[in-house]
């Protein structure tokens, strides 16, 4: 193996030379794309610098409370930018419920890998804990904006659909039964998609990472497959259940949809 | 059995003008009901009220002299079809979609074989080809006659169409006056059909609004 070769902060700033490639074509096409750009570059620059102090210091005293704190912190976040990314509003009873529906789906997929697959001594080693949560979090975040936006927004154009089935006998989650279906296949899908193609058409990040911090290959692919299967399920597992819980939330008792809580 | 509007009025928004001013009406088993009225007047805004999808502003609906909440308005339901005037199935061949509404547990018993859907449908004026045809690809014509067989089969005591004619001709028509009308039933309908007037048993106007 290769000795990993650190990236001195003059290496990583001749690295930004390369945004003016995108940069140039984009002016070109005048997309107005350029400003974005910059803030987007800037706020991952800043937010990455922010989380790798920070998780020297979580590595360092490796205390599971804190690590439990910073879940909870990175579930918020999640929370808030699920509904921002989709076409909800910020209500109360959408924040309490994807935030729970999250938390309970990391918990569980945590606890299942962290203790029975990797089988580790201390259940919430940063190590293991924070990177692994990471991972799932940020797809439960793209399933959920899928799923949600999808489940809400089809019930909204499908108001008379919807209404045909609860006035022909049918009980709250009857009538939900063919949007939660569509919802669900919709935001599978992505994930179904990438684990079909998976190492074919692209190599993924965390295994790339550790193949470029010294791993063998095969150590980077079996943690791979787990991450996958963490993936899959913790994003099936946190769509259902925040659907679930935001549908007992968001709809009266003669179960109407309530106003306000699409963005329109 | 029996439905009451008790002088209903109702707005879309607080400070909008009602659309229904003091609107009260009486139906009872054997009753077939047309309402009708200018575009906007608030025909199938009574059946949405009925049906607990939109909330009077005043007044009381009562389904066998209870008040119309939670559990009655779920009895209501349960005992109810509604023929809305664009029918959507969703996606999918019809003999998939066609029984959706037969997999709630309020209708499980009624569930009829696909012989019997068939020779519904003929009997209404449909080719049994379309059984195997897209939903979303049927025409206007074709969409209502599925929703009228569905309305038969479901074999409801109240039934709620909204212009259940509008699309048929006088075969079909006739047809559909020899399944649906029973002495049994609560058919509440809007229309503007001088043939469905003419079956009638009660015929409401409602005002245009100003």
């Amino acid at each position: 193996m290769m000795e990993i070769i650190d990236l001195t902060w003059t290496q990583l700033a001749i690295g930004l030379a390369i945004l003016i490639l995108p940069a140039i074509i984009l002016r070109k096409f005048k997309t107005g794309l350029l400003t974005k750009v910059g803030v987007a570059v800037v706020r991952m620059i800043l937010q990455l610098l922010f989380v790798g102090y920070y998780l020297e210091y979580l590595f360092k005293y490796d205390n599971p409370w804190i690590n439990v704190a910073w879940i909870v912190v990175m579930v918020i976040v999640a929370d808030f930018s699920t509904i921002d990314r989709s076409d909800l509003r910020r209500k109360k009873s959408l924040i309490i419920s994807i935030f729970a529906a999250t938390f309970i789906g990391i918990l569980i997929v945590d606890f299942f890998f962290l203790r029975f697959v990797i089988q580790l001594p201390n259940i919430l080693a940063a190590q293991y804990t924070i990177p692994i949560t990471g991972m799932v979090l940020g797809n439960c975040l793209r399933s959920n904006v899928i799923g949600i936006n999808d489940f809400y927004y089809s019930i909204d154009q499908n108001l008379e659909r919807y209404r045909f089935y609860l006035a022909n006998g049918a009980k709250h989650n009857e009538a939900l039964f063919p949007f939660f279906q569509k919802a669900l296949i919709k935001a599978a899908n992505p994930t179904l998609a990438a684990m079909a193609t998976i190492g074919l058409v692209s190599l993924p990040g965390m295994m790339t990472g550790q193949i470029l911090s010294g791993s063998s290959p095969l150590i980077a692919i079996k943690y791979q497959i787990m991450i996958m299967l963490a993936i899959f399920s913790g994003t099936i597992l946190c769509v259902y259940l925040a659907i679930f819980f935001s549908s007992k939330l968001v709809f009266d008792k003669n179960h109407n949809l309530k106003h306000g809580i699409l963005k329109k | 059995m029996e439905i009451k509007f008790s002088n209903i009025y109702f707005a879309y928004g607080e400070n909008k003008a009602p659309i229904l001013r003091d609107f009260s009406l009486t139906a009872k088993a054997g009753d077939v009901i047309c309402i009708k009225g200018a575009s906007g007047s608030g025909k199938t805004t009574l059946f949405k009220l009925l049906l607990g999808f939109e909330y009077p502003t005043k007044g009381k609906i009562t389904f066998n002299d209870k008040e119309l909440k939670s559990t009655q308005l779920t009895q209501l339901r349960k005992q109810s079809t509604w023929l809305p005037q664009d029918l959507n199935l969703g996606e999918g061949k019809l003999k998939e979609v066609f029984y959706y509404p037969f997999s709630f547990k309020a209708n499980e018993v009624i569930r009829p074989g696909e012989e019997y859907v068939l020779t519904t449908f003929e009997a209404l004026g449909l080719n049994k080809n379309i059984w195997d045809e897209e939903f979303k690809n049927l025409s206007t014509g074709q969409r209502q006659r599925v929703g009228l067989a569905l309305c038969h089969l479901l074999s409801k005591d109240i039934m709620l169409l909204d212009e259940p004619t509008s699309a048929l001709d006088q075969r079909s028509k006739e047809r559909v006056e020899k399944l649906l009308f029973d002495k049994e039933k609560i058919i509440i309908s809007t229309s503007h059909d001088p043939w469905w007037l003419e079956r009638c048993t009660q015929i409401v106007e409602l005002e245009p609004t100003s």
